[in-house]
């Protein structure tokens, strides 16, 4: 193997253009970039860089793999439970391995020396990049580019292309992935997992080259100093959830999607611009901010497939393994907002979700004495799937009691359910499914309250958003849900039984509702106790809060752990400081049922005791400081969640990016920053821009029509300028 | 017999001394290196007179080679360090009697310019049997500080002991090196971020310092770092506490390793971090870009 440094550019050139599917995006707007290679910090870029299209994700994994890497793919909705322990979304075997061999050495960041590394996200593509030039211990230099996909356009389909070109010699190489052709996997023993992978060698001309045959994994070509060559592998991945013959249909697919492998590619790239077409958002004069904000979108939009309404998201959405694939509130209370405006399909997909697992949430409800429907905590398949036990770094077993007290979830389910009807329209969804998730949350709610001898209704043992709190009684959030979810129930079927009496009666009778329990609710939800205080306009958090060890935050300001780390779990628990906000995201779910003091005072109250403990909680508060007019607050918490994935130096993102702090940062600069008011008829602005942020564009749908809105921020004033179509 | 690695332990005459002696032969066995005794006076002494100067009347010393210099202690002691190319300096941390936490000046000056890892023993320990089973080592979460303890895993390895990985949670200032990986700053859900965060802090050690078939247990703990390192190695019956240092000896550095030091009561290593980044880290540039 000789090396050659001679080459005629132009042809070269012209050539390599041959072999070119798509060509990565430079705007930084549009990209983030991780330049070199640290080993340790591979799980996060492996999250962050993470790609998916609501069927399955792929973690940002190096292709030849390193001591650090956690290669994953995994499908929405199938998990795996070993006995004795919850279920987790099942990673399926790995088709994106594939090591590069020149002569006898392989390709490796640690051997050798790598001149050029870096991983790209391509958020307006939806392309994971890798653009990598290695020389090796013999002078050999060789440059690869890698790109991977999640086909937006075919959800199916997953691409991998290598392209490489020996730089300075010619010789052989050798390609080896760990899978190719068919891998199955049942899991569960009912959920058969097909994954099948086409591949081949693309030569300078764009013809195929190399050995025919597989030898278990392995295409060896030989390969002229100067000259581009691609590997191109197509994966095909079916359940039995979609398809009877899930092995069958990822070979023929896979095998016809490599046959028009650019047809593939530019569908992909096409559903990517369409969705930013549709519904990007655009700040100028802040790149962070504007950066941050694509990749919020990137993340959320890999997250959801309106195409199955048998799945939701999980915390993490499908960019690892953390927290198991469990779905919160934080889908319907943090992300559903961002679909409803911007992918209202995947929106009514996620709400679907919650009907069709009502029957377990009805079961749930039955087991723990109540009636109607209790959601789980943790949710797989509907049943509740939170750990009973947490062994916390101390060696201490904690018993963790969210599974059976954080029972707010179902109040945040109704919630979710009458945003989508707000913001839809969508009859269909009101009178076939939304209407019986109220009816059943609000049964739920009505069977749990107890009338006391104040005449008031309250709720005991309960845990608020605030974990750092657990078994208090009146907390302020469940309670002023509660007292929503019954009298929007109460509402609705009024609405329903008026607009649509034939379908109501038909709901009515299959629910044995009659017009008593529903009066009945309108009653609850009148005297339920709120811990309001009239003369301080406060709402307690929950009974006693006030007479807790007041902390003062300020000396922890710049802490790296969250205060029940630092303090201890006791004292915290015994003290007024509290993890995310609670009182405040009742005023921030219910804004306009609440008077402009009361928001106030209760922000100026409650925010100098949030410890921010909950990835979660920084983007309420930069919305609803946006909102008061507190521009300095709602900026310093708007960068606060923007980091929470992307700084670099606290390895938060290892098990996958914060996909509920996402939807939040999405919603502080639309709720937020624009003031976006969705209560009237139609939709108002009440921004109020960051000094920096020259303009503000963004579009978003809105019972069946899309406005287009931009916020030019002039200094003195912000103009308003809106379009509908 | 010049070229089988050796642990040298220095000896002063004193019976606290020998506090040192059981420790290194346990660590001679282990890591299979002979142990030569040294001891440093105005006069050379011969044999007889210097095994019965230093042994006290006791058989600790039978059968272990010892050597007498004069001049200054620790100037001698890092002299026989080079000359014999020891692998370990295995020493009691200071020999008065009447002064528990105490630091000895030769005890320091080793500490800072031997040019191989240091085992400071405390004197109270005694000449009572010393096992390695269990080895505390408390960890900053940098890459500088993993790659500093290959020794310690190829230890605890060899003694099949248990590996205590203790980080403690700082208030204030992460650290910056790249790939430092500390404290969570957010636990949204302690079921899944516990399990998740010691995972990755031991995933995060292994990619740098291989831990073999080691039993690795990660903690956090909170506090006073080094009242939690003492805390720890009392409460967990520590053998071994093994400490990473950057080699900056002047106020304000090391003062978590001389508090240390000064306190615990069984045996301290003291790992030197290499000057340079380790090896992987050298392959860093940036991270993901961010605007200034």
């Amino acid at each position: 193997m000789g090396i050659d440094v001679s080459d005629n550019l132009e042809a070269r050139s012209v050539r390599t253009r041959a072999l070119l599917l798509a060509e990565p995006t430079r705007d930084p707007d549009w990209i983030i970039v991780d330049e070199g290679f640290t080993l340790t910090r591979e799980h996060e870029v492996e999250s962050l860089f993470s790609i998916g299209n609501g069927h399955s994700g792929i973690r940002g994994s190096l292709a030849e793999g390193c001591p650090m890497s956690t290669p994953a793919t995994v499908v929405a909705g199938v998990y795996v439970a070993h006995p004795g322990s919850v279920a987790s979304l099942v990673t399926i075997p790995d088709w994106t391995h594939l090591s590069i061999t020149v002569g006898d050495h392989t390709l490796r960041m640690d051997l050798g020396h790598n001149l050029e590394h870096r991983r790209i996200l391509d958020f307006r593509q939806g392309i994971h990049w890798r653009e990598w030039r290695h020389q090796d211990g013999n002078g050999r230099i060789t440059r690869l580019r890698f790109c991977r996909l999640a086909s937006l356009a075919d959800r199916n389909l997953l691409v991998q292309c290598v392209w490489i070109t020996p730089e300075n010699y010619s010789g052989q190489i050798v390609a080896d992935a760990h899978l190719t052709g068919l891998a199955t996997q049942v899991v569960n023993n009912h959920t058969k997992v097909a994954v099948a992978v086409a591949d081949r060698v693309v030569g300078p001309d764009a013809e195929e080259i190399g050995s025919s045959e597989l030898m278990d994994g392995r295409r060896d070509f030989q390969v002229a100093a100067g000259q581009t060559y691609r590997i191109d592998r197509v994966a095909a991945l079916y359940t039995s959830r979609e398809t009877d013959e899930p092995d069958e249909e990822a070979r023929r697919k896979s095998s016809e999607a490599l046959q028009n492998l650019k047809g593939v590619i530019d569908r992909h790239r096409q559903a990517w611009l369409a969705k930013w077409r549709e519904a990007d958002l655009q700040i100028e004069g802040d790149h962070f901010a504007q950066q941050a904000m694509r990749f919020a979108f990137y993340h959320l939009m890999s997250s959801a497939n309106p195409q199955d309404e048998f799945v939701s998201i999980g915390a993490r959405g499908l960019t690892g393994a953390g927290y198991r694939g469990h779905v919160f509130w934080d889908t319907e209370i943090y992300m559903l907002p961002f679909f409803l405006l911007c992918d209202p399909a995947a929106a009514r997909a996620l709400v679907m979700y919650r009907y069709h697992t009502l029957p377990a949430a009805r079961a749930k409800a039955s087991r723990n004495g109540y009636r109607g429907a209790l959601y789980p905590w943790e949710s797989v398949d509907g049943e509740e799937a939170t750990p009973p036990y947490a062994i916390a770094p101390d060696g201490e077993v904690v018993r963790i009691l969210t599974g059976e007290q954080e029972q707010h979830i179902s109040a945040d389910v109704g919630y979710a359910v009458w945003n989508y009807w707000r913001a839809t329209g969508d009859v269909s969804f009101l009178l076939n499914a939304g209407l019986e998730i109220l009816i059943e949350t609000a049964r739920f709610w009505a069977s749990r309250v107890t009338r006391e001898d104040d005449g008031r209704y309250h709720i005991r043992r309960v845990i608020g958003p605030d974990e750092y709190h657990v078994s208090v009684d009146d907390n302020a959030y469940t309670n002023g849900m509660a007292q929503w979810n019954l009298q929007t129930a109460a509402e609705l079927t009024a609405l329903v039984a008026e607009q649509w009496p034939e379908t109501w009666h038909a709901l009515s009778c299959r629910l044995g509702l009659e017009d008593e329990e529903r009066d009945s609710w309108i009653g609850i939800a009148r005297d339920m106790y709120t811990g309001f205080d009239e003369k301080t306009g406060l709402f307690e958090q929950f009974r006693g809060y006030f007479e807790l060890e007041d902390i003062d935050l300020t000396p922890y300001e710049s802490r790296a752990a969250p205060i029940d780390i630092l303090l201890g779990r006791e004292r915290i628990a015994q003290s007024q400081v509290i993890k995310q906000p609670d009182v405040l995201m009742l005023i921030h779910l219910l804004w306009d049922r609440f008077p402009d003091d009361v928001r106030r005072v209760n922000f100026d109250y409650y925010e100098p005791r949030c410890d921010h403990g909950s990835s979660l909680s920084p983007a309420i508060h930069a919305l609803l400081a946006a909102r008061l007019g507190k521009m300095s607050l709602a900026e310093h918490y708007f960068r606060q969640s923007a980091e929470i994935d992307l700084a670099n130096n606290m390895g938060n993102a290892a098990a996958g990016v914060h996909i509920g702090a996402l939807g939040g940062l999405w919603q502080a600069v639309v709720f937020g920053f624009a003031g976006l008011n969705l209560n009237q008829n139609d939709p108002t602005y009440d921004p109020r821009l960051p000094a920096g942020w020259q303009r503000l564009s963004m579009r978003f749908h809105h019972r069946g029509r899309w406005h287009d809105v931009t916020l030019s921020n002039s200094g003195d004033r912000i103009q308003t300028t809106e379009s509908v179509s | 017999m010049m070229n089988e690695p050796v642990i040298l332990v220095p000896l002063d005459g004193s019976a606290q001394a020998l506090a040192a002696v059981p420790v290194a032969k346990v660590l001679s066995q282990i890591g299979h290196m002979s142990v030569r005794g040294l001891h440093v006076s105005d006069q050379k002494l011969g044999e007889v007179e210097l095994r019965d100067c230093l042994a006290h009347g006791t058989p600790i010393l039978d059968g272990l080679p010892l050597e007498s210099r004069t001049g200054v202690p620790a100037a001698e002691i890092l002299r026989a360090v080079h000359e014999l190319n020891s692998r370990l300096v295995v020493m009691c941390r200071h020999s008065r009697p009447q002064r528990a936490e105490l630091l000895g000046r030769t005890a320091t000056d080793v500490i800072r310019e031997a040019s191989c890892p240091v085992v400071l023993v405390p004197p109270e320990r005694g000449t009572g049997v010393w096992r390695l089973q269990h080895v505390l080592v408390p960890h900053d979460g940098t890459p500088t500080t993993s790659a500093a303890l290959i020794p310690a895993i190829d230890l605890a390895s060899q003694a099949e002991a248990e590996l205590h990985v203790a980080h403690v949670a700082q208030a204030k200032g992460t650290p910056e090196e790249p790939g430092a990986f500390t404290t969570p700053r957010y636990i949204d859900q302690p079921q899944h971020d516990w399990p998740s965060w010691s995972n990755e802090f031991a995933k995060r050690i292994a990619s740098l310092c291989p831990l073999n078939h080691v039993r690795v247990r990660v903690s956090l703990a909170r506090g006073e770092p080094a009242m939690e390192i003492l805390r720890l190695s009392e409460t967990q019956s520590t053998d071994l506490i093994v400490l990473a240092w950057r080699g900056r000896w002047d106020v304000p550095h090391a003062h978590i390793l001389k508090k240390v030091l000064r306190s615990a009561s069984c045996p301290v290593l003291i790992l030197r971090t290499s000057e340079t980044e380790p090896e992987t880290a050298n392959l860093e540039l940036t991270s993901v870009r961010r605007p200034g």
